[in-house]
């Protein structure tokens, strides 16, 4: 059957390919292409019959139509509680549907069901907490993600993020040699101003190995310097890896599983090498749910869990609070009012809701919890590749509004956001709906509020 | 008719109910796969426990988690329904005067006017969720004739047993039709959405030890229902 | 002199002025000359938008974008590369001053030739402003070799300059600034002017001195002058030395004037982390927007250590 040159079922594996994808405005001749992409309803059907076992099997199943999971989803309540944004129906109608028919769908189903999939879902995984059943529509829409993604009907800017995990082993095209030069760079840059500030690389048996989002390096360095300055601070015995240095993984968004496994295996190849006594994620709730609590399967490890002990960023800063390795100076802690943004995949999916709440004890006077909070606060709106679909903007934006409205409620002025695709739903939001706050990540407020010990300060001329 | 009704038909029924349920369990925990559900379930086994316990009992307890207690109403309401359902046909006295002449052993039994409540429980919740089934736009939308079906045959046994015991006018049609609504709700059981019978355990353990293994149980934080 | 010379530019009329100066200086000195334009502010997380710097509007960053604003450039400057030897053009993505700085790193360049941070023109979105800060000043912390800033129409060439003011605080940055300067007035046979500003506003002593605290002040700061800069000036005897208090950016700024100044070097840094208390507080800024000249920011030693 015939296939477009750049919308097809193959995923992307070369420089040329990839060229191509980008060259393409938006999509354009990709989207028109996919209109004459044909399904392959026996590949569908023997993928189900090797991967669509008894726990999915009996959720589409015993789903009782008890509407509970519908105000779970805050695209649900965004669009004005419209009942086709009801979880249920919203799995029911796509994989129910292809298991019902057995995978015998056509482009103009597996079209819609591309949408579903990517723009009335972030697979944020709230519904799995309000549904009696414990079933977890999120999940399913991952999977039905990669029944999409081995059919071709995957939107543009996922198929080009899994191409660069494919070819760059990062989602953006940022070679070892450019890494490790932004890495000298950011350390030479700041050195002034932090005597003694090094970013060690493969350096062996280090007690953290520390690894970061490619938009680091490629747009914002600084995030580098800011964690370097404050693992100096804090006098740690950190490393970076020369390879294996990223943990994102759009491929995961995308549903592309062999992308997924190829990427966390090159961050674990790391650890093989490099023997760390644990790694530190950089401030993204994605890649740790990647790296640290799927990637294991991906890979196949048994005990479920990475080569390494792995922990998120604001484990690592809750520890350093604990212990005293980061001092914060009364003088200066948050003022003004602040709320926490709880990202869906390192606070619902990874349970450290708690870290987080002891990190704003130390750090702000007048904290205040968005309602809901902690596990059941609500996706940004841009979780999953939602801020980056081109195609499915206007959703996004209208998903946008129901953390707006969190925000708004909690009177707070500032938003703290350690996680990059909530930082930018953040400001979106703000774009568009004005709010009057300001977000941030951890690492710049922690440099502005803590003690720097003498021998670290820069001698005066 | 009698005879038919509680001779072949009750084994028949009863079988199918208990081997249909085994078979649904079985099943089930066969087709668990480690790699493709991404939850290790022989590994962290402590955690899992844990994880598979608390979801459960959590559940099971009115209120106990968020879910519950942001829908109060219904919360009552489905609580109401599903322990009037299983407690009535467990301890209703007529039951246990069967089972002792049949088998030999009786359960517990409650007094007529407990048993009186508890069937008129399952019929009020029964009418109420079937209001709310029509009333929410977003239940309704997703509700599907195989719902009410099951809503019927659920309620079934309990409107014709109720009906029948208080010897209502027609009393032999009354019997023969709560065995038949009986004998129709356990067989399907095993053979319909009703199966969450046993797979509610099932399902809501499995989901547990996800989350207890390896979305958050292991750092040490509460599970999140 | 110059050998290898970045122009950053914002590619829109504001950037003119520079523009004559970054190629006039690659002509005079045979350098090679990069121009670059960071066209648009990428998101943290996934995505292809881009914050178009000019517009302030989201695009999408792709292969067709990114020609088009090539094709701008070159039409933009189509003159002054023609009569330009080595000259490439560049345009990407990023935040402004994390991609001029990285541009100039990879070149090696020994000179960063910019327009006004013009605030208004920049047009990107409330949001970007807040977080980027100034790009000028992000810039000149970070450069590793001079920033020639030229905010206003030069009123004459490089090549026809007769007198450059050096602005010093006695800081280890400005002492790199001192030999930038001084090589430049060498090498264009000028009056090297050495100033620097006693600073004797309020919020920076947390009183008013006594005149003769001042003018001790002034004594002290003409000796230092003289041991720190006259005594490493061997070849070039004409140059003047003074001393006036006041704010400091105020007092440069009249002694450009005064002195007919064609180029202000000085020295800028700060420790301050947070970009925008810093910005208030620089006084480079304050003398690129009011001068009437070009004015230098010379940071490190690295690239204006003495060569001949």
């Amino acid at each position: 059957m015939p296939e477009g040159t750049l919308c097809n079922k193959r995923p992307v594996n070369t420089k040329e390919e990839l060229q191509a994808l980008l060259a393409d405005k938006s999509g354009k001749t990709y989207y028109e292409e996919m209109n004459r992409l044909e399904v392959d309803p026996k590949v569908l059907q023997a993928t189900l019959r090797r991967t669509f076992r008894s726990r999915f099997r009996t959720w589409l199943d015993m789903c009782a139509h008890c509407g509970l999971c519908a105000e779970s989803c805050f695209l649900y309540l965004a669009n004005k509680r419209d009942p086709r944004q009801v979880p249920s129906y919203k799995i029911q109608s796509t994989l129910g549907e292809i298991v019902r028919r057995k995978g015998r769908v056509d482009n103009t189903f597996m079209q819609a069901a591309m949408e579903t999939a990517w723009a009335k879902c972030t697979c944020c995984n709230r519904c799995a907490l309000y549904c009696p059943f414990g079933i977890d529509m999120g999940v399913m829409f991952s999977y039905l993600r990669g029944l999409c993604f081995s059919q071709g009907f995957v939107p543009w800017e996922l198929k080009i993020g899994s191409g660069m995990h494919r070819i760059y082993r990062a989602q953006m095209d940022v070679t070892v040699e450019d890494w490790v030069e932004t890495c000298s760079w950011m350390a030479e840059e700041y050195e002034d101003d932090w005597p003694g500030l090094a970013i060690p690389v493969d350096k062996e048996g280090a007690d953290i190995m520390y690894t970061v989002n490619a938009r680091e390096p490629k747009h914002y360095p600084e995030d580098l310097a800011e964690a370097a300055i404050l693992f100096h601070i804090a006098g740690e015995d950190w490393t970076v890896p020369s390879e294996g240095w990223e943990e994102t993984s759009l491929a995961m968004f995308a549903g592309d599983w062999e992308a997924c496994r190829l990427q966390v295996e090159s961050v674990y190849g790391a650890m093989a090498r490099l023997k760390p006594r644990r790694m530190v994620v950089t401030e993204c709730g994605h890649a740790y749910r990647a790296t640290v609590i799927e990637g294991p399967y991906w890979a196949g490890i048994k005990t479920g869990k990475p080569p390494v002990e792995s922990i998120h960023y604001v484990e690592w800063v809750a520890e350093a609070l604990r212990t005293g390795k980061l001092k914060v100076d009364p003088a200066r802690k948050i003022k003004e009012p602040v709320t926490y943004q709880d990202s869906c995949n390192y606070i619902r999916n990874a349970g450290l809701s708690k870290c987080a709440r002891q990190i704003m004890g130390y750090i702000a006077e007048d904290f205040r919890e968005m309602k809901p909070t902690r596990e059941h606060n609500f996706c940004c709106g841009g979780g999953g590749g939602f801020n980056g679909l081109g195609r499915f903007r206007e959703q996004r934006n209208i998903g946008l509004k129901v953390k707006m409205e969190q925000i708004r409620a909690t009177g707070a002025k500032l938003v703290v956001s350690p996680c990059h695709n909530c930082w930018d739903a953040i400001r979106d939001l703000e774009e568009i709906y004005e709010v009057g706050v300001k977000w941030s990540f951890l690492k710049p407020l922690l440099i502005s509020m803590v003690e720097v010990p003498e021998h670290l300060t820069p001698k005066d001329e | 008719m009698y005879q038919l009704v509680t001779g072949p038909l009750a084994w028949l029924s009863f079988g199918v109910f208990f081997i249909g349920m085994l078979v649904r369990v079985v099943l089930y925990i066969k087709g668990l796969d480690t790699q493709l559900d991404r939850v290790t379930y022989r590994v962290n086994v402590a955690y899992g426990l844990r994880g598979a316990l608390r979801s459960v009992v959590r559940w099971l307890i009115p209120f106990g988690t968020r879910s519950w207690r942001i829908n109060p109403g219904f919360t009552l309401v489905f609580f109401l329904f599903h322990v009037c359902l299983i407690g009535a046909p467990l301890f209703v006295q007529a039951h246990s005067i069967l089972l002792k002449e049949r088998w030999g052993f009786g359960l517990p039994t409650v007094s007529d006017a407990t048993a009186d409540l508890m069937t008129a429980g399952v019929v009020v919740a029964g009418v109420l969720l079937l209001l709310r089934r029509i009333a929410l736009p977003e239940v309704r939308f997703i509700s599907t004739a195989y719902d009410y079906l099951l809503l019927a045959i659920a309620v079934a046994p309990f409107l014709t047993g109720f009906l029948a015991y208080h010897s209502a006018p027609g009393y032999r049609f009354w019997l023969i039709a709560h065995i038949l609504c009986g004998q129709i709700m356990l067989v399907a059981i095993p053979l319909t959405k009703l199966n969450h019978f046993a797979l509610f355990f099932l399902s809501r353990a499995q989901i547990g030890m996800d989350f207890g293994i390896k979305r958050g149980g292991m750092k040490g934080t509460g599970m999140p229902w | 002199m110059f050998k290898r010379i970045l122009f950053a530019t914002t590619a829109s009329p504001s950037c003119d002025h520079a523009a004559r100066v970054a190629f006039d200086l690659a002509q005079r000195y045979g350098a090679e000359l990069m121009v670059l334009h960071v066209l648009g502010i990428p998101t943290r997380g996934f995505s292809q938008y881009v914050v178009d710097v000019r517009t302030g509007e989201e695009v999408i960053y792709d292969e067709d974008y990114l020609q088009w604003v090539k094709e701008e450039m070159k039409n933009t400057y189509a003159k002054q590369i023609a009569q330009c030897g080595a000259c490439t053009l560049e345009a990407l993505p990023g935040v402004p001053h994390t991609e001029i700085l990285r541009a100039a790193r990879k070149k090696d360049a020994d000179l960063i030739v910019m327009g006004p941070s013009s605030k208004e023109g920049v047009g990107d979105s409330r949001a970007h402003r807040r977080a980027a800060g100034s790009t000028l000043q992000a810039v000149a912390k970070g450069a590793r070799c001079p920033v020639l800033v030229i905010a206003r129409a030069a009123a004459s060439f490089w090549g026809g300059f007769s007198n450059i003011v050096f602005g010093t605080d006695f800081s280890k940055a400005s002492d790199s600034a001192f030999l930038f300067a001084y090589r430049i007035a060498r090498n264009l046979h000028c009056t090297l002017h050495l100033f620097h500003a006693l600073d004797i506003t309020s919020t920076h002593t947390g009183k008013l001195l006594e005149q003769d605290e001042i003018e001790g002040s002034i004594r002290e700061a003409r000796k230092k002058m003289q041991d720190r800069y006259v005594s490493r000036m061997k070849d070039l005897d004409d140059y003047e030395l003074e001393v006036w208090e006041g704010i400091p950016y105020v007092e440069i700024v009249k002694y450009a004037r005064e002195n007919y100044a064609d180029l202000i070097v000085m020295a800028h840094h700060t420790r301050e982390p947070d970009p925008e208390r810093a910005m208030l507080g620089s006084t480079m800024e304050q003398v690129v927007l009011r001068a009437t000249c070009p004015v230098a920011s010379v940071n490190r030693p690295d690239k204006v250590k003495d060569d001949g």
